[in-house]
């Protein structure tokens, strides 16, 4: 499995598919965090001041925004093995296509610990300079440091998210739309409508906030339960992925 | 020398929807000896390799490698090498995909330099595979087969996009990995002539099914002597002579100074005009001879048979 692994690696590093993302990851982060900052305060806005909790808790938590580029990160992860049709010489090399999916929820789950832990360093830079220059910068410690811990874990699981369902649905364009209209469109519907909003809890954007916010109104699960609500999801999509879709004739 | 592996492909049977791609089809690869599996398009060829490799699960039937399927092989490069496409990711240098299926296979990567440099890829091993000319991705293709220096080797039309020169290298490679290493060679083509000079063996499909397998001594002998054309200004005195000398048929070919001559070689033709005095302007076999038994044999099995210009141009 190790090879496999390491194989994965290589298969990503070799393109600039991960570049790419994380810049963009990071651009947007740096972008959000100092909106926030720069609005931080502001009546009308109503974003509190720098210096008090809320405020250095929201703004440590942009990063999470960062999940919706960490999906594209693990469907482009499998779904360019159809794309490109390197599936042939992949399957070839290991008949097996179920170690290869593992191989790849570890290989990307851990390639995304250092990319998640980069742009949430962008989105501390801002913070801290911009902040520190309207008078007050946040300290890493106690819940500001939980807030971050949960991004990072979050962000790691959207990743592998990413990685199950492009296993699912092996169309790379259509895994994407299908991601980013989701999780734009469908859970903002689900969570305005007050029949089904009890049930956004237990959704992928629910299990984030529950992850990252710590003082939303919301009804949410606890940090570690949205953490595995993530989790769960992952897998349930790796293993049908897997089981329907990977399994298929490669023609 | 590799040790010896036989390919044994047992009752493949695989039906796409409405279609019956693949039919009961058995037949045995050997080592030391290339093999050519030989169809027009669209007769199973891919489909039958692809369920030899376990990427299309056949409805029926199996492929054994020494008695193993290749699924169940433990590692599976190193036993088998493939080319069934040229796909790889145009943004990769084709050192960094031979690299990625290395790590894969558990083989030292520095394996991508030696298959590179084997199949004469290695100065444009760095530059990113999507601009490779088509006989390059064949050659990058073979390069991906021959990491794990494999006992097998299944090809699945090679000589795609070379150019006659690359064509010549292919078929002395294959030889060479064949004959001189021991390994086994299995070359799809749909063009019989493209590995007539290659290959010791044939498996001819037809619409899904087997339609002969032999060695090519074997196809050559159905296919007869071959008739010979020849050009002569004294045509009429050539043959006459070459009827005295057991011509089974003579006939003038259309062109002037034509002849088509059956039942006597080229050679034999030629010492005739010699020892005659007579003076030759053109002498050669038809090529169809072998050609033409490879049509007969696959005649009718095509899927999409196009009309009678169709066939013609192909």
């Amino acid at each position: 499995m190790g090879r496999l692994v390491a194989a994965e690696w290589t298969k990503l590093l070799t393109t600039r598919v991960w570049i790419g993302l994380l810049l963009g990851s990071c651009l947007l982060v740096g972008g959000f965090a100092a909106l926030f900052t720069a609005f931080a305060g502001n009546a009308d806005s109503g974003i509190a001041p720098v210096g008090t909790p809320p405020y250095e808790q929201l703004a440590l938590a942009v990063s999470a925004n960062a999940n919706i580029l960490f999906v594209v990160l693990g469907i482009i992860g499998i779904t360019q093995e159809y794309r490109h049709r390197t599936a042939t010489p992949t399957f070839l090399a290991t008949p097996q296509r179920g170690r290869v999916v593992i191989a790849k929820l570890v290989a990307y789950a851990l390639a995304a610990v250092p990319m998640a832990l980069v742009v949430m360093a962008a989105n501390v830079l801002v913070v801290s300079v911009y902040a520190g220059a309207k008078g007050d910068g946040p300290s890493l410690t106690g819940d500001n440091l939980r807030v971050l811990g949960g991004v990072w874990a979050a962000l790691v699981l959207f990743t592998v998210i990413g990685v199950g369902v492009g296993a699912l649905l092996r169309n790379q364009v259509g895994a994407i739309v299908g991601a980013l209209v989701y999780l734009f469109v469908v859970e903002g519907v689900i969570r305005s409508i007050p029949a089904t909003q009890g049930f956004y809890k237990w959704l992928p954007g629910g299990a984030l906030e529950a992850m990252t916010a710590t003082f939303d109104l919301t009804d949410l699960l606890s940090a570690w339960q949205g953490g595995l609500v993530l989790l769960a999801y992952a897998l349930v999509f790796s293993l049908l992925g897997t089981l329907f879709a990977v399994r298929r004739d490669v023609v | 020398m590799v040790d010896p592996v036989r390919v044994d492909v047992q009752g493949l049977t695989k039906t796409f929807g409405q279609v019956r791609a693949v039919d009961d089809l058995s037949f045995t690869v050997e080592p030391g000896q290339v093999t050519g599996f030989l169809g027009p398009n669209g007769a199973g060829k891919t489909t039958t390799l692809r369920m030899a490799l376990g990427l299309i699960t056949p409805d029926r039937g199996g492929t054994a490698f020494n008695g193993v399927p290749y699924t169940a092989l433990p590692e599976p490069m190193r036993q088998v090498g493939a080319v069934l496409e040229t796909a790889f990711h145009p943004a990769r240098s084709g050192r960094d995909h031979l690299r990625v299926y290395a790590r894969a296979a558990g083989l030292p990567v520095g394996r991508a330099d030696e298959v590179l440099d084997q199949v004469g890829l290695g100065p444009a091993g760095r530059r990113r595979a999507g601009g490779y000319s088509l006989g390059m991705r064949q050659r990058l293709g073979l390069a991906t087969a021959l990491l794990g220096d494999p006992a097998v080797l299944v090809l699945d039309e090679p000589a795609n996009g070379l150019d006659p020169e690359g064509i010549q290298w292919l078929r002395g490679f294959l030889r060479h990995l064949s004959h001189d290493q021991g390994r086994t060679v299995l070359v799809s083509s749909h063009l019989l002539s493209e590995v007539e000079q290659t290959v010791d063996r044939v498996v001819i499909v037809g619409a899904g099914r087997l339609v002969r397998q032999g060695s090519m001594a074997e196809l050559r002998a159905g296919a007869g002597s071959g008739d010979v054309l020849v050009r002569s200004p004294q045509a009429a005195v050539l043959a006459e002579l070459l009827r005295s000398a057991g011509a089974t048929a003579v006939t003038t070919d259309g062109v002037p100074d034509g002849l088509t001559v059956s039942g006597l070689t080229t050679a034999e033709i030629g010492a005739r005009a010699f020892t005659g005095g007579v003076e030759l302007h053109e002498l050669r076999a038809h090529a169809s001879g072998l050609e033409e038994v490879y049509f007969r044999l696959t005649a009718g099995s095509e899927q999409y048979a196009a009309g009678p210009a169709g066939k013609d141009a192909a």
